[in-house]
């Protein structure tokens, strides 16, 4: 409770005191918007930590080695997630559902244990330090990338490209007869989700001082399902609540914080049980306005237009 | 006139099934063209062809003077044909479906596919796909030149919902999954003219509908057919066929055996024994002469029907949601008879067995089964009281061996022992099976198939045996097997009810037979007197 009270009665210090924990809301907050793009194409995709994980350690590298303004070197990691994005892509994209999401899974594995664990350059299993990172700074990126990519991406839906991912997620079929090129769509989704996941990775190393190769593995794939799942895929700002819901939720329920996992979990049952289209579905957010209330109010409406 | 689609020698086998089998077609511009023939003749497939679903293994189907539909510049009218002055013919057959849509070839499709989550209006914005310019950077930021364009494509859509009979003030902001069976189909039709099409697919529009429904969608045809559109209507109701299309092409087995005008193709033998069987021409011919008399005999089939029937069905009414697919049926089957129920595709029939059987739950009526009500009986009680059912489509386990199978029949019956020697009996009454007793079923032949499954019901111990077209997608020769087997455990004492497809073959075994058409009884009376009823062809071929 203390939470809220100081988060109204001293915002100042409330930033002050939490500012990791808002940090890590946005970068949180970015990765939902990562797997929105993927799930509003129809995509079951669970290859962003793995996108994370290649922005993070490009810019790192980048900077040890090659150094040049910050922003260059995360733009850069952010652009190299999307094109092995859509090397991966190339294989990866025939397949559907389960079965897309066990190939993307293995890539996060395959990544992480083949090649990270396993070059040099990355610090093998050790990690990599991070001089350049800036923990109090790096948060400023953050919480200005947020607003702007939630933004970006709602219009995005809004598109002609929008409109096909929309299609393409209903009836891949019927959408290829209304002239849709679902594999080029679905590609075009698959590389906007990696690159917005890399320059997540990327933001994220700003604010470490070390990048670890655990970070990076399937669990936090399934931590950033977990977002998209619980806040709502029908539009952008259904993962962006998820993320900052469940984020936050350790620090509001502190005296659990020993069963993070545990309350995550249950939390995510209860969602899925009853409120299977997250907390923003259809309609705007379901905890101001329950089923029974929905119920009523079209009852309402059909008995006005009688 | 001039072609607008042409078809030569195109061909698809399945495994060893040839769906399509060196079909050649041309539709003129301008037309409705009719494309027809029994279940599994192939119609479906060779859309799937033309649209760029499936590859033909070989054959060409070009579009003659082809334009890809111009990009929106605020005009409704068809992107111009390269038309008369022929550009030239573009071969279809390599393309994928968003390649051939961009030819101006938009379809719908046989099993709803409409994007069940978006509103009726999102729909057809959505199959305007190829008319919108891409915008997607300048709509980041939104500015009022897009605005503009984003109000007149909406418009355009409500024209179109407006156009195919969904006023848009009701019907555009619903989802489209909320919508009635018939809405849904007209959505499908909105959604595909917004591709504005040179030519477009109708893949049984008027499937599962009402007449009166079926009379609005032949309205609908006529009317964009007008309006310049050339039509591929493919469907199973012969009147709606018959009666809008200029020309037809009947498929049978994958072959092309008749083309040309609905007069013509109506009267031809080769299609009437498609769709009746191959009783059908000697009946045909035999027709002119005694109309009058054979429809005197059928006009009291009440006096045939049982009085204490061991099957009893009043007024059974049976919904899918919102479609009826059964509209208040009664029919009776009395002990030691075999009664048909015959009708075209989408009848009902196969619904009326499956609610008997206490797979469906009807939606009202009665249905009595000796003591026994089959409304709410669960289905494992009415399978022990004898009312057994032999589904469509066999559905018996390919990876099982014919033995397995058999023993799996015999599952609800209490006593191992009888259940071993009925299956060793079985196995030497149909020496087909006993052959192959430990064969997988998946590799028997579809008629083996087909006699394994009616097995499998017999040692359940029927009374009443249900047969669901039992002749289903069997070659003429096996058919006659099955229809023998069915004559054999007749006379071994089992009631049947059969439902078909292949109308004469039916009324030749049975003793009564009901035609059934969109969910009511049309006719009744005994086989024989049916099988020379012109009425009964008529509901076949819409004479």
């Amino acid at each position: 409770m203390d939470f809220f009270v100081q988060l109204f009665t001293d915002p100042v210090g409330f930033y002050n005191q939490h500012e990791l924990l808002i940090a890590q809301i946005g970068i949180n907050a970015i990765l939902a918007i990562s797997i929105f793009v993927t799930f509003y194409s129809g995509q079951l995709t669970l290859a962003n930590a793995g996108f994370m994980a290649i922005g993070a350690y490009t810019t790192v590298i980048l900077s040890l080695y090659l150094p040049m303004p910050l922003p260059v070197d995360m733009l850069i990691g952010a652009l190299l997630a999307g094109a092995i994005g859509f090397l991966v892509g190339l294989p990866v994209l025939r397949l559907r559902g389960v079965f897309l999401a066990i190939a993307t899974i293995g890539f996060v594995e395959a990544l992480r244990l083949g090649v990270i664990l396993n070059v040099p350059i990355t610090g093998e299993g050790q990690g990599l330090k991070n001089p350049s990172a800036d923990p109090l700074g790096g948060i400023v990126p953050i919480l200005i990338s947020v607003p702007i990519l939630t933004y970006l991406v709602w219009r995005l839906t809004h598109t002609r490209l929008g409109q096909a991912w929309a299609a393409i997620r209903e009836d891949e079929l019927a959408a290829s007869s209304n002239g849709i090129n679902v594999p080029v769509y679905k590609m075009v989704a698959f590389i906007i989700s990696a690159v917005v996941a890399g320059y997540a990775g990327a933001l994220e190393t700003h604010i470490n001082f070390f990048v670890d190769p655990t970070e990076y593995s399937v669990t936090r794939t399934i931590q950033i399902l977990t977002f998209a799942v619980v806040g709502g895929t029908t539009n952008v700002i259904g993962p962006v609540v998820g993320a900052v819901f469940l984020t936050a939720l350790p620090e509001i329920v502190r005296q659990f914080a020993a069963y993070r996992d545990v309350v995550n979990g249950v939390i995510l049952i209860l969602v899925i049980v009853f409120r299977p289209q997250g907390i923003v579905g259809r309609g705007g957010l379901a905890i101001i306005a329950p089923r029974w209330w929905t119920r009523w109010r079209t009852r309402e409406r059909a008995a006005a237009a009688h | 006139m001039s072609a607008l689609l042409q078809l030569t020698n195109v061909n698809r086998s399945f495994g060893g099934v040839h769906a399509v089998d060196d079909v050649s077609l041309e539709i003129e511009q301008g037309t409705i063209f009719g494309l027809i023939g029994p279940n599994g003749a192939g119609k479906t497939t060779l859309v799937n062809l033309v649209t760029g679903y499936m590859r033909p293994q070989s054959g060409s189907i070009k579009l003659l003077s082809p334009a890809a539909p111009a990009p929106e510049k605020g005009s409704n009218s068809p992107p111009p044909l390269a038309g008369e002055g022929r550009v030239g013919a573009v071969e279809l057959a390599r393309r994928p479906p968003h390649a051939v849509a961009g030819m101006g070839i938009a379809r719908t499709f046989q099993t709803l596919r409409l994007y069940r989550n978006l509103t009726a209006i999102e729909n057809v914005l959505a199959g305007m796909h190829l008319r919108r310019r891409d915008d997607t950077l300048q709509q980041l930021i939104p500015i009022p030149a897009l605005l503009k364009e984003d109000r007149r494509r909406l418009q355009h859509a409500r024209e179109l919902l407006e156009r195919v009979g969904l006023p848009p003030e009701t019907f555009g902001e619903r989802r489209a999954a909320t919508l009635s069976y018939g809405d849904q189909r007209r959505l499908e039709v909105a959604r595909a003219l917004a591709l504005n099409p040179h030519l477009l697919i109708l893949d049984e529009p008027a499937a599962g509908m009402n007449p009166a429904e079926k009379d609005r969608v032949r309205a609908l045809i006529q009317q964009l057919n007008q309006d310049g559109l050339t039509v591929l209507l493919i469907d199973h109701d012969m009147r709606l066929v018959m009666g809008v299309c200029r020309h037809i092409a009947v498929l049978n087995f994958g072959r092309k055996i008749a083309d040309g005008p609905p007069a013509t193709v109506s009267q031809d033998p080769a299609v009437i024994t498609a769709y009746l069987g191959s009783q059908a021409q000697k009946t045909a011919a035999h027709v002119p002469g005694s109309e009058e008399m054979d429809i005197a005999t059928t006009s009291t089939p009440v006096s045939a029907e049982p009085t204490s029937p061991l099957l009893d069905v009043r007024d059974l009414q049976v919904s899918y949601g919102a479609i009826q697919a059964v509209r208040g049926i009664s029919f009776g089957v009395a002990k030691g008879e075999i009664v048909a129920l015959i009708g075209a595709n989408g009848a009902g029939k196969s619904t009326i067995l499956n609610s008997l059987s206490g797979v469906l739950r009807p939606h009202s009526g009665v249905a009595r089964f000796g003591d026994l009500d089959l409304t709410t009986a669960p289905p494992d009680q009415i399978v022990r009281q004898g009312l057994v059912q032999v589904p469509e489509g066999r559905e018996i386990l390919a990876r099982l061996t014919v033995r397995e199978n058999l023993e799996l029949g015999a599952w609800a019956r209490r006593n191992g022992h009888s259940a071993h020697r009925d299956i060793e009996g079985l196995m030497k009454q149909f020496p087909i099976l006993g052959q192959r007793r430990d064969l997988p079923a998946g590799q028997l032949s579809g008629g083996e198939q087909q006699i394994l499954a009616i097995a499998r019901g017999l040692l359940a111990q029927p009374k009443l045996l249900l047969l669901d077209e039992p002749s289903l997608g069997l070659a003429p020769q096996m058919v006659d097997t099955v229809f023998d087997v069915i004559k054999k455990i007749h006379n071994d004492g089992v009631t049947i009810l059969l439902v078909e497809q292949n109308a004469l073959r039916a009324l030749e075994i049975a003793d009564r037979a009901y035609v059934v058409e969109t969910g009511r009884i049309l006719l009744s009376g005994t086989g024989a007197a049916l099988r020379r009823n012109p009425e009964v062809q008529k509901a076949y071929l819409g004479g």
